[in-house]
C-alpha cells in the first residue's frame, strides 16, 4: 500500500479520471475527500470507497468558487486533520466554439473552472503542507494544452496555463518538501468526448493511437498515484504525457 | 516465470540502483557493463539480498558484441521483457574547439549509438513477444544544452527523439519505449570528481527540492515504466531532477 494513511483530496472525483484516481488511491491505503460539483455522485464514489475499506468523505464543491473551496478545505481538516495529497482534476471542456464566436462568459467560466480551481485549491491546502514539510499536488492538464485544438481555444489556454502555474508553484513550495506536477492525458475513454461526438467517432478516435491501447481513466489514475507516492519524491515541476503515444513532447 | 530485464551500465550508479530496484520487485536482471567487475559487484549485492541477477561485460558501441550478448541472453532466458539503456556519460568537459574528432565520436557512440545498437537487437525479440518495455536514458542537458558538453548534450537530445521514433515504430506490437532524463545525480562517478561541499554549493540553490538526486530517485521512475500502471505511456520523456529543469 503506497499511500497508507495519507489524506488525499481529489476534485472532479464523481466520474472519469477523478473517480478512477479516488478509487486507485483508496486501494493504496489513502483516506479520500471525494469532491465534485455533482454532490450526489461524489457521495456515490465515497460509498464505493467505503465498500473497498477506505475512509472517505463525499463533498459537493464548486472549484471556481472561493467560498465553496474554503468550505471544502474546512471539511477536510475537520474530518481528517491534515492533507497530504491534492489532485486537481475538476475541469470543463465546453462549449465548442471558434474564438470569434466565443462569449466572454464562456471564456471566463472555462478559465475559472480549469485554471482558477488550481489556484483556489492550492491556496487553501498549501499552508498545511508547508507546515508538515511534505505534500503532493498533481494537476490534470491536457495534451491539448501543448498542441492546441480548433474551437477549443479557451480549454487549450486553460490547460497550458495549468502547466505554467504548476512550474511556478513547484519553485515556490519545493523548499518546503512539496512537489507539484501535471499530467497531460490524451483522449480517454470517459463521458467527456461523448458530449460532442457519436459513440462510433469516440471509439474510432480512441483506437487511432500509435499504441493499440484504449486510454482508460485507470491509466491516468495510475500515473497520478505514482506521482503521489514516495517513489516520486524527487519529481517536481514536470508535465507528463499519458496518451498511448498520440503526442510526444 | 519472472520478467527478464537487460540493463546496460548496470554496474554504475544509476544502473546499479535500477538493477536493485527491479530485482527487489522480482525481476530477473542481467547487468551488462563495460566494467565487468562492477557488474559482478552489483550481481553479488542483488544475490545477497535474495534477488536474481546475472552479470556480463559489454561494449555497447561494438555492434557484434551487442548482438552476441543479446543473442546469449535471449537463449538463456527465452525472453527479454525490459531493456534499460543506461550506459553512457559525458566523458569530457571542454570547449567545442578542443574536442578531437575521435573524442566527439566516442561520446556520441557511447550514448547514442550504444542505445541504437541495443534497441536494434532487442526490439525484434520484444515484437515477437508482443510485449516489452524499452527505457532509454537522456539528461536534462539533452533539452537545455550544456556549455563544455556539446557532444553529450547532442547525443542526449538525439536519444530523446530516437526514442520517440522507436516508440512509433514498435507501438503496433505493444512494445513501449520511453526516456528517463536525470538531472544532477550523486553517482560514484561524479562524486569522485567533486567534493560534496562544492557540489552542494553549485547545485542546491538552483534545485527547488533543495538537493541533487540519488540514484534511487531515478530507479523508481525506471521501475514505474515497467509496471502495468504505465501501459499507456510511450514515446515520452520523464525528467526526474528535483525541478532544476521544467521543460
Amino acid at each position: 500500500m503506497r499511500l497508507k494513511d495519507k489524506v488525499a483530496v481529489v476534485t472532479g472525483a464523481a466520474q472519469g479520471i477523478g473517480r478512477a484516481t479516488a478509487l486507485t488511491m483508496g486501494r493504496e491505503g489513502a483516506k479520500l475527500v471525494v469532491a465534485d460539483l455533482q454532490g450526489e455522485k461524489a457521495q456515490a464514489v465515497a460509498n464505493e470507497l467505503t465498500a473497498l475499506g477506505a475512509e472517505s468523505l463525499g463533498i459537493a464543491v464548486d472549484v471556481a468558487s472561493e467560498t465553496s473551496v474554503k468550505q471544502m478545505a474546512k471539511a477536510t481538516f475537520e474530518r481528517f486533520g491534515r492533507v497530504d495529497i491534492l489532485a486537481n482534476i475538476a475541469g470543463i471542456y465546453f462549449p465548442k466554439k471558434s474564438v470569434v464566436d466565443l462569449s466572454e462568459e464562456d471564456w471566463d467560466r472555462t478559465i475559472n473552472v480549469n485554471l482558477g480551481s488550481n489556484f483556489l485549491c492550492c491556496r487553501e491546502f498549501v499552508p498545511a503542507m508547508r507546515q508538515q514539510k511534505s505534500g503532493r499536488i498533481i494537476s490534470v492538464a491536457s495534451g491539448i494544452g501543448h498542441y492546441g485544438m480548433r474551437q477549443f481555444s479557451h480549454y487549450a489556454a486553460s490547460k497550458a496555463a495549468i502547466m505554467g502555474f504548476v512550474k511556478s508553484l513547484a519553485r515556490e513550495v519545493g523548499p518546503d518538501g512539496i512537489t507539484v506536477n501535471a499530467i497531460c492525458p490524451g483522449s480517454a475513454n470517459t463521458s467527456m468526448p461523448r458530449q460532442h461526438r457519436s459513440e462510433e467517432e469516440v471509439l474510432e478516435r480512441l483506437k487511432a493511437t500509435p499504441l493499440p491501447h484504449i486510454l482508460e481513466p485507470e491509466d491516468i489514475a495510475g500515473s497520478i498515484t505514482f506521482l503521489a507516492s514516495d517513489a516520486a519524491k524527487f519529481i517536481t515541476g514536470q508535465s507528463y504525457n499519458i496518451n498511448s503515444g498520440t503526442y510526444m513532447f | 516465470m519472472s520478467q527478464v530485464a537487460l540493463i546496460t551500465g548496470g554496474g554504475g550508479g544509476i544502473g546499479g540502483a535500477v538493477a536493485q530496484r527491479m530485482a527487489a520487485a522480482g525481476i530477473a536482471v542481467v547487468i551488462a557493463d563495460y566494467d565487468g567487475g562492477a557488474a559482478e559487484r552489483v550481481k553479488g549485492e542483488i544475490a545477497a539480498a535474495g534477488g536474481k541477477a546475472d552479470a556480463l561485460a559489454i561494449d555497447v558501441t561494438v555492434a557484434r558484441e551487442v548482438k552476441a550478448v543479446v543473442t546469449d541472453v535471449a537463449k538463456r532466458y527465452g525472453r527479454v521483457d525490459i531493456l534499460a539503456n543506461i550506459a553512457g556519460g559525458s566523458r569530457y568537459t571542454k570547449r567545442v574547439e578542443e574536442f578531437t574528432w575521435a573524442q566527439w565520436k566516442e561520446v556520441i557512440d557511447t550514448n547514442l549509438k550504444g542505445t541504437f545498437l541495443m534497441c536494434r537487437e532487442v526490439a525484434p525479440i520484444m515484437q515477437k513477444q508482443k510485449s516489452g518495455r524499452i527505457i532509454n536514458t537522456a539528461s536534462n542537458y539533452g533539452v537545455t544544452g550544456s556549455a563544455l558538453r556539446t557532444p553529450y548534450a547532442a547525443a542526449k537530445a538525439g536519444i530523446i527523439t530516437f526514442t520517440k521514433s522507436l516508440a512509433l515504430e514498435l507501438a503496433p506490437d505493444l512494445v513501449l519505449a520511453n526516456t528517463v532524463a536525470p538531472g544532477p545525480t550523486d553517482t560514484p562517478r561524479v562524486m569522485e570528481k567533486e567534493a560534496p561541499e562544492a557540489r552542494q554549493q553549485r547545485w542546491w540553490s538552483q534545485i527547488p527540492l533543495g538537493r541533487t538526486a540519488l540514484p534511487e530517485d531515478l530507479a523508481e521512475m525506471y521501475y514505474f515504466l515497467t509496471t502495468p500502471e504505465s501501459a499507456a505511456i510511450t514515446g515520452q520523456t520523464f525528467h526526474v531532477n528535483g525541478g532544476v529543469v521544467m521543460p
